[in-house]
């Protein structure tokens, strides 16, 4: 599994949510994205990724493609 | 009391966090010693306790101040598997200054190790509470904090921040099985009375009602209390441990 399938996989299981409608999803735009859902969806990401995101990390993850660009930081490459 | 739970508790080398870390141990909880440094008296109190007991108690050593630190001592903690099922906040400072005799760089310090280092590790570790769907944060705040005692500015509004810190998380993930509650000490009889004035603590303890200090052991007692289940129903709270004071 790619970097990208993993990441898209843990919204999939954080919202119950098909990976297409993965992307470009943005914070609140979906019940499941609320703010106890968002603390699954960074269950999912440090699972799937054996990170541990910095509380201002979580904060930031707003949407989809800025989570690409946090992970980033823990060098987690997406081709 | 406590017997398969694992517990985190900060500043277990001395004083009140020393009698939390042997009465959650007596109470069968395996436990997760802080402390800042290791020291061969550190090693020597959680090895004793241990054979004591025939309990595992795993030391981990960190500045709170340092966030990269307490990070990786959570990560290390997380790659155990296993459950944080308490979180004891002990470590602190205390500070004597009248308000008009407060600086800044004290002000500064004190809110970094008493407010702010409790505060990021508590947000650290209240997120695997969450996925575990349940814990439970004790955090030794201070009378300071409620009556706002003379030479306490700084200390008890320290304090004080962590007790609204308390109550929001008792709001926030509550439904999720986090509770939050505080301990809040008079004078309790440990190294620490060493910091203030004399006249002061005579003082105090003319006020209280049961004439004299309290013992670390009775704040733990408290704290191991908060961090059973026989509390399941206790949260956002703030239990005063001081004779009445």
């Amino acid at each position: 599994m790619t970097n990208e399938e993993k990441y898209a996989n843990a919204f999939c299981q954080a919202f119950d949510i098909e990976p297409e409608a993965a992307k470009n999803l943005t914070f609140q735009a979906i019940d499941a994205w609320d703010s106890v859902g968002h603390m699954g969806l960074v269950a999912q990401i440090e699972e799937a990724f054996g990170i541990m995101l910095e509380p201002d990390d979580i904060v930031d993850l707003n949407s989809y493609e800025k989570g690409k660009e946090i992970l980033a930081k823990y060098n987690v490459e997406f081709a | 009391m406590l017997r398969g739970k694992n517990i985190l508790i900060t500043g277990t080398n001395r004083g009140i966090g020393k009698a939390i870390l042997e009465k959650c141990v007596e109470n069968g909880a395996c436990v997760w010693a802080h402390a800042r440094r290791e020291t061969p008296d550190f090693i020597k109190l959680v090895s004793d306790l241990s054979v004591k007991h025939q309990i595992e108690i795993r030391p981990v050593y960190f500045d709170m101040t340092d966030k990269e630190a307490v990070k990786k001592a959570i990560i290390s903690i997380r790659s155990s598997k296993l459950p944080v099922d308490a979180l004891i906040n002990n470590a602190g400072v205390m500070h004597n200054a009248s308000f008009q005799m407060s600086a800044e760089k004290a002000l500064r310090d004190i809110f970094e190790t008493d407010f702010f280092a409790p505060f990021f590790l508590t947000q650290m570790i209240s997120n695997l509470m969450v996925r575990q769907g349940h814990g439970s944060i004790v955090n030794i705040a201070s009378m300071a904090a409620l009556d706002g005692n003379p030479g306490k500015a700084i200390y008890g509004s320290a304090k004080a921040a962590l007790i609204a810190m308390s109550r929001v998380i008792a709001n926030e993930l509550g439904a999720q099985g986090v509770r939050s509650n505080c301990i809040a000490p008079g004078v309790i009889a440990t190294e620490i009375l060493q910091t203030m004035p004399a006249d002061e603590l005579e003082k105090t303890k003319e006020l209280t009602p049961m004439k004299r200090f309290g013992s670390p052991e009775e704040v733990a007692d408290a704290a191991v209390f908060l961090a059973s289940e026989k509390s399941s129903f206790i949260n956002g709270q703030v239990i005063r441990i001081d004779g009445g004071l």
